[in-house]
């Protein structure tokens, strides 16, 4: 019944266990760096929005890596398209094209929860106490989906590997500088604070930082991020079906 | 043999690339159980008409059903029909051999009770039985090709379509690979459509082929029509080969033709050369 779904997922997830040591330890580098740099560069005297500057970074960090990591299956997809034709296998299997879509949004939310556990250690070695709620879950939830999915959608729609990594050099990476991981975005020109509230990021990280340092929850934030999980899903199914090899 | 009931129609494929027409309006008839040959010289549109039937192209127009049924309309149900050996392996690397084969498995549906023992079945046709936990990175070009072979005939597909699957190979396993086609063709009456650059390997066996050049079908008939189509004999001498029908008339003119030359029989190779002007390159 859910053929594609469990092949998608064993296809991933074997791949990634014989490459988990080094995986897991390259992703965790980046966070602890930004945790050394300004956590401990502005220590705990400087505070952002009424909170240390640590426990307003750490949940930007846990944002910006679940990002990374639910996005970055469209790197894996990429290659699997144009270098090695893997993803053949389950164009040409009798599936559903929605199957492959959740099987991948799975596989992605799986390697942001792992990401976001390890910040979630790094928050104990810093002396950080974060909330962990059903709506921090939730709010987990959307901001991976929508991400992962996404990531599905530009793994299909780009035409080789270069296009893919100039993607995230022009759209990942600012949309991680500006959208509030490391300053509050109310602090950003009209005209920067109007364009990054286009972005999905903006949300994710003002709903997932409430929620873990016991802020208030704008639920209308939370509805568009839910929002945006259902438009890149579209988008990711569309893509799939049209793809071809 | 083969039946008279169809498993794949196809009318006036068309695709193209572009500016580029790739596929320019082929019609195929296969029926269940038959051996098609597919050749055509290098860029004729062999790949690109694969790809379109097993839909990971999507053709510009026409039309292509299996069992009647429209494939569009009815996607899944078509694909569990077909297996597929394509051009370029498109095994995973970094799993082994029977991971690669277990992702077969769940993809098309093989309850877990059977899968073992019918991955431990197909690699010993294979001859990778020991090579069944290794990464497919570590294998050579032969083993990789054999592997998808196999893996393609994992589920049992009622129509099997093959690009190449012998190119890259030594002598010996080719002939192995034949004869495992052919069985699966003749036992399980397996339909087959195969590209090859190897024409004696298509005249040996197939029951029908077409021939396209850029995009178009020129030629379709069994290989011994087509042989008869140009004369049953050749006379080869110098630059040019001349055809005749019988072995006297060949006979007979050679002993006007001056240097070396030689009367044979009538190969495919020799229609294939002679309706497209190309040599196949292998
Ligand atoms: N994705 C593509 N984009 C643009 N042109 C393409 C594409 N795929 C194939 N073509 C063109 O379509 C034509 C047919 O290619 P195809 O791969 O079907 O040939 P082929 O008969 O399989 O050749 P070969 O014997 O070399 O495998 C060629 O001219 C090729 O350049
Ligand atoms: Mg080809």
């Amino acid at each position: 019944m859910f053929n594609g779904f469990t092949g998608v997922l064993y296809r991933e997830l074997h791949v990634f266990s014989k490459k988990a040591k080094k995986q897991i330890i390259a992703s965790s580098l980046s966070p602890l760096l930004f945790l050394i740099a300004f956590g401990w560069g502005f220590g705990k005297e400087v505070t952002v929005d009424g909170l240390p500057y640590i426990t307003f970074l750490i949940p930007g960090l846990i944002t910006m890596s679940a990002l990374n990591q639910s996005y970055g299956i469209a790197l894996e997809l990429n290659i699997s398209r144009f270098y090695f034709h893997v993803f053949d296998e389950f164009l040409i299997a009798p599936v559903r094209q929605v199957e492959i879509v959740l099987g991948e949004a799975c596989f992605g939310i799986f390697r942001a929860m792992i990401s976001a556990a390890l910040i979630f250690i790094y928050s104990i070695l810093f002396g950080v106490k974060l909330i962990i709620s059903p709506i921090f879950f939730l709010a987990f939830f959307f901001h991976t989906f929508l991400f992962a999915t996404l990531g599905v959608t530009m793994a299909m729609i780009v035409k080789d590997h270069g296009s893919q990594a100039s993607v995230n050099t022009f759209v990942i990476t600012p949309m991680i500088f500006l959208c509030g991981t490391f300053f509050p975005v109310d602090k950003l020109p009209a005209f920067f604070k109007g364009m990054v509230h286009i972005l999905p990021l903006t949300y994710s990280t003002k709903v997932i930082r409430a929620s873990l340092t016991g802020g208030n929850i704008n639920t209308t934030y939370l509805g568009l991020m839910a929002a945006f999980a259902i438009l890149f899903f579209g988008t990711a199914l569309w893509a799939v079906k049209r793809v071809e090899a | 043999m083969p039946s008279d009931k169809p498993i794949l129609q196809v009318r006036a494929l068309t695709k193209r690339f572009g500016q580029k027409s790739a596929v320019r309006g082929i019609d195929l008839t296969i029926n269940e159980g038959e051996f098609w040959g597919l050749l055509g010289a290098n860029g004729a549109g062999k790949t690109t008409t694969i790809k379109l039937l097993t839909g990971l192209t999507r053709p510009d127009s026409g039309e292509i059903q299996y069992r009647g049924r429209d494939f569009f309309r009815f996607f899944r149900e078509a694909k569990k029909l077909i297996g597929v050996v394509p051009q370029q392996n498109n095994l995973d690397r970094d799993l082994t051999a029977n991971e690669n084969l277990t992702l077969h498995a769940i993809l098309h549906g093989i309850p877990r009770k059977h899968r073992a023992e019918r991955i431990n079945e197909v690699l010993d046709v294979a001859g990778l039985t020991e090579y069944r936990d290794k990464p497919v990175k570590t294998f050579s070009g032969g083993m990789k090709r054999r592997l998808v072979v196999v893996r393609s005939l994992l589920h049992h597909p009622r129509i099997l379509f093959l690009d190449e699957p012998t190119s890259g190979l030594d002598p010996q396993i080719r002939r192995n690979l034949w004869e495992l086609i052919q069985k699966i063709n003749r036992e399980q009456k397996t339909a087959v459509l195969m590209t090859t650059h190897y024409i004696e390997e298509a005249e040996k066996l197939c029951h029908r082929v077409k021939i396209i050049s850029s995009g178009q079908v020129i030629a379709d008939d069994t290989p011994e029509q087509l042989k008869k189509g140009i004369g049953h004999y050749v006379l080869e001498g110098g630059e040019q080969e001349l055809f005749f029908k019988t072995m006297q008339d060949a006979k007979d003119k050679q002993k006007t033709v001056h240097g070396e030359s030689s009367v044979r029989e009538v190969s495919l190779e020799d229609v294939f050369i002679k309706l497209t002007g190309k040599r196949i390159n292998v």
